[in-house]
């Protein structure tokens, strides 16, 4: 026992000493994958070796969840917010927690931004429909996401993620609404869509369990590119769901570490071609007019947001909890 | 100890009653800030509106046919897995523990180690084998027996039942194992001498004085299958079956203070349905209790199977296959697994999920953070339990069966509603605050597995008979030293034991961590559930398999190490 003691002690001692470091902490809640994350530490810590920037990763809807908590104690855990809802900057900003700055780089922006400087997009998503080539032919599969919820053949072997959890299905859930009516969470219901976060609807698709699902483009490309892996993009008809992501500072009295001159620095930095680029290598699309390049296996940007079906983001605030509740009920009651 | 504290001065009697009241007080009041008035706060937000007492909140979560829905879901699934947990949990622990059955010891280390995953992990795996569409083993029931359809869907409520028993029926198996170390074999006997059969004597003696353990342990399992999050989440979600901690989620997870309050209203009931459960089961166990626990510390008979050794030997090993080797083996294949659409083939093979592992710092962060919180509740939960087993087996001080009951309640308690509790309670509002800390997560795991340390060595305790410690006081040594020299060594292998009782599901623990964790204290749990469920089932797999081989190595390092004396 006392070996054992022995032994559960060093263990807690070398624990503790890992920690330290008194480099400038700057603490970023993001919804990214932890493989960009990671990607993304690293080069971070090459470019600012002055600063120690941590990623946190959640889903939007966890984290705005946490967010909620953190403004009962009046002070929130991070600095900056990479989630992925472009209209939660809105209620951000009117809340009164953004700081704002106006970056050199807004002029490349192709995307709309906020004209004070209280959020950027900084990296596209693309809600889209995906299916596996090797198991099923794509003629046979829906091509909009109309057909995805109204073709009944698709009874069953349909998947999406949780709009509670994440901030992409939100949005997707509001431009779907706004298109095609509350039914449109009827119909999805009636087809039995399995709600599921985008790793395991993957795997339902590489097994042959749902024969097409609503999934963000970059999970896709990135099994593509990482496992070889044969899942193909279905670019829907009725337009493929941008959701421009932002990128906001918390003001110095609200944030974490009060560093928001370096939030700034970041920003830049994120915004540049360079910092860009490490976007697209996450399989995100570029926000640049001119972007660096495109990400693995998918089509130009450009192309991308022409046919892209509108979202009505002061909508997506305002309706938030009325779309999540009703799209709990509609989907999980229909019959 | 009665006799023994009149050999000495009375100031050290009174030494020893106030330390033993100091305790008592100590304990108490650890569990009565931290989960008793939480829950009692709960309780009244839910009742007490802006203009006073309303069951407005009530009422409105239960015009949501979806609540109704999930609060019989709950039911339904948690009863069922009770059932069969304990049906399944009896016969085990009485065939590993009392009869001659082949590999007893191999296969008791089997079933506990199933408590040593997290059940999160088996969702997902039995998710792979039985989904209805291109669930593996259903492929090979189909093609085995030329069957038009697949004989078995994941995705309902008896799915839900068959994952939920499957990986708390240990909980069962370990509570049940315990009481019958410390049987009294005297009745048994007696039957066996009258000439009864076995078997007979299983179901006429063996059964009935184990009835109350039964019970505890039927509860056990009722409560940690009605509170748990990860297997319905995965299970339950695409089937659209929702139970109540999957509600309190998604209602925490809508994130206006609207949802949080039908969070707590919700959570309330559930709190409401397990207090009852509770309380219910300590009043039928309660007038039994000392009836099983013998007073001298005699081993239990082993009875001889016969001619039925090695058909039942078969059994188990079947048994054993389908619940443990096929999840724990589907699970481990996938951490290797590219593509996992096709079989595992060298071109399909690769070690990146692992290399992930071992070198992601986010991964390691956890896996630290976990090991220091759940090390350090395992640590100060066995402490308590080595406490209140010497006041409850060895001390007649007053109000020792108060913190008894509390540790009881703590771990009756949801988890669900231990966490809401918490984060209510602790952030300030009261004047504590440690929301946020790896404190607040140390806590609330103490509450929760406490109880599991606390019965280990409660039932170590009483199988050794104070005559020996008599015998040290009396050969002049102090307390202490018999304390030491007697007591402790005999103790020790169960203090280990119940350790990794606390430690194991502090450290995969998701249902609470979901709602603790923070930026600096995010745990393994929740990392590998949010692995398994957003960025890469490999990724989960390796870590999962990872949790399990470690787990088995430092069991054979213990049992190497100790001789064979620790083991889990």
């Amino acid at each position: 026992m006392k070996k054992f003691m022995m032994i559960l002690i060093a263990l807690m001692v070398l624990v503790s000493a890992s920690y330290g470091a008194d480099k400038p902490k700057i603490t970023i809640y993001t919804s990214m994958y932890e493989d960009v994350i990671e990607a993304m530490t690293e080069v971070l810590h090459e470019k600012f070796p002055n600063y120690d920037v941590e990623f946190f990763y959640g889903g939007t809807g966890t984290l705005q969840a946490k967010i909620a908590a953190e403004r009962d104690t009046k002070k929130l855990g991070c600095d900056m917010l990479m989630v992925a809802d472009p209209s939660y900057s809105l209620e951000l900003k009117e809340l009164g927690l953004l700081h704002p700055y106006i970056t050199k780089e807004a002029k490349n922006i192709a995307l709309e931004y906020d004209p004070e400087g209280y959020w950027y997009p900084v990296r596209n998503l693309n809600m889209v429909l995906a299916y596996n080539p090797e198991k099923y032919k794509k003629e046979e599969l829906p091509q909009s996401f109309k057909d995805f919820a109204y073709d009944e053949n698709m009874k069953g072997v349909i998947s999406m993620s949780n709009p509670l959890t994440s901030g992409t299905a939100l949005i997707a859930i509001s431009a779907l609404k706004n298109k095609y009516g509350y039914e449109y969470f009827d119909k999805l219901g009636a087809n039995r869509v399995m709600i599921e976060s985008g790793s395991v609807a993957l795997t339902k698709l590489e097994t042959g369990e749902c024969k097409v699902i609503m999934i963000l483009e970059e999970s896709v490309l990135k099994k593509r590119e990482e496992e070889d892996s044969e899942l193909s993009v279905i670019y829907p008809t009725d337009g493929v769901i941008c959701v421009p992501s932002p990128i906001m500072t918390i003001k110095d009295e609200w944030s974490a570490h009060g560093n928001s001159k370096i939030c700034e620095e970041l920003t830049d930095w994120f915004l540049s071609p360079e910092g860009q680029s490490y976007i697209v290598k996450g399989w995100m699309h570029s926000v640049l007019k001119n972007p660096p390049a495109i990400p693995y296996d998918s089509i130009q940007s450009s192309e991308i947001f022409k046919e892209a079906m509108p979202v009505d983001w002061a909508k997506c605030l305002s309706e938030r909890t009325e779309l999540r509740m009703n799209f709990e009920e509609r989907v999980k009651s229909a019959k | 100890m009665k006799s023994n504290s009149q050999n000495r001065p009375l100031g050290a009697f009174f030494y020893l009653f106030n330390v033993k009241s100091l305790l008592i007080f100590v304990i108490a009041a650890f569990l009565i800030v931290f989960n008793l008035l939480p829950m009692c706060y709960l309780v009244f937000r839910s009742f007490v509106g802006e203009n006073g007492f309303t069951l407005d909140a009530f009422k409105r979560i239960y015009t949501y046919p979806l609540n109704w829905n999930a609060l019989k879901n709950t039911l339904f699934t948690a009863g069922f897995s009770m059932i069969f947990g304990v049906m399944i949990a009896f016969p085990l622990a009485w065939l590993i523990g009392r009869t001659d059955m082949y590999g007893r010891k191999f296969f008791r280390t089997l079933f506990v180690m199933t408590y040593m995953v997290p059940p999160y992990v088996g969702a997902m795996a039995w998710l792979r084998l039985l989904n209805p569409k291109a669930g593996t083993l259903n492929l090979l029931l189909v093609n085995m027996f030329g069957l038009s359809e697949s004989p078995f869907n994941i995705y309902t409520t008896g799915g839900l039942i068959w994952v939920l028993t499957t990986f708390y029926y240990p909980y069962a198996f370990i509570t049940i194992s315990r009481a019958l170390e410390n049987m009294d074999p005297s009745l048994e006997e007696a039957s066996k001498i009258s000439g009864a059969s076995p078997l007979r004597t299983v179901m006429t003696i063996t059964f009935p004085i184990m009835l109350p353990s039964i019970i505890a342990a039927g509860l056990l399992v009722f409560i940690s299958a009605a509170s748990c999050y990860g297997i319905p989440s995965i299970i339950g979600a695409p089937g659209q079956i929702d139970t109540v901690t999957t509600r309190i989620i998604d209602y925490v997870y809508v994130g206006s203070s609207e949802g949080l309050n039908d969070a707590t209203t919700l959570s309330v009931s559930l709190m409401l349905i397990a207090n009852l459960v509770l309380y219910v089961s300590t009043f039928m166990t309660g007038r039994k209790k000392y009836i099983t626990i013998s007073g001298k510390s005699v081993r239990p008979n082993i009875v001889e199977l016969g001619k039925w050794k090695l058909p039942v030997t078969f059994l188990v090993i079947i048994f054993a296959v389908i619940v443990v080797v096929i999840p724990f083996a589907t699970v481990a294949m996938t951490s290797f697994t590219k593509n996992l659409g096709k079989p595992l083939s060298s071109s399909n093979f690769t070690m990146r999920y692992w290399d992930i592992l071992f070198t992601r710092k986010a991964i390691l962060d956890t896996i630290k953070n976990s090991l220091i919180s759940a090390s350090a509740a395992a640590t100060f939960g066995i402490a308590i339990s080595c406490v209140m087993a010497w006041l409850l087996t060895r001390t007649q001080a007053k109000g020792r069966h108060i913190p008894d009951y509390l540790i009881t309640l703590g771990s009756g308690t949801p988890s669900i509603v231990i966490a809401l509790g918490l984060i209510m309670t602790m952030s300030g509002r009261f004047g504590i605050n440690i929301y946020n800390t790896l404190t607040i997560m140390i806590i609330a795991y103490m509450v929760k597995y406490m109880l599991m340390g606390m019965r280990t060595i409660v039932s170590a305790m009483s199988q050794i008979h104070p005559s020996l410690e008599e015998a040290a006081l009396i050969s002049g040594a102090e307390w202490q030293r018999g304390f030491r020299d007697i007591t402790l060594p005999l103790i020790m292998p169960s203090v280990v034991a119940g350790w990794f009782l606390i430690f194991m599901p502090s450290f995969y623990e998701l249902t609470m961590s979901t709602l603790l964790y923070s930026t600096n204290t995010k745990t393994i749990g929740y990392e590998l559930f949010t692995y398994q469920t957003y960025h890469s089932q490999q990724t989960a797999s390796a870590i999962a398999t990872g949790i399990l081989l470690m787990v088995v190595i430092v069991n054979w390092l213990l049992n190497k190490l100790t001789k064979g004396k620790f083991s889990i």
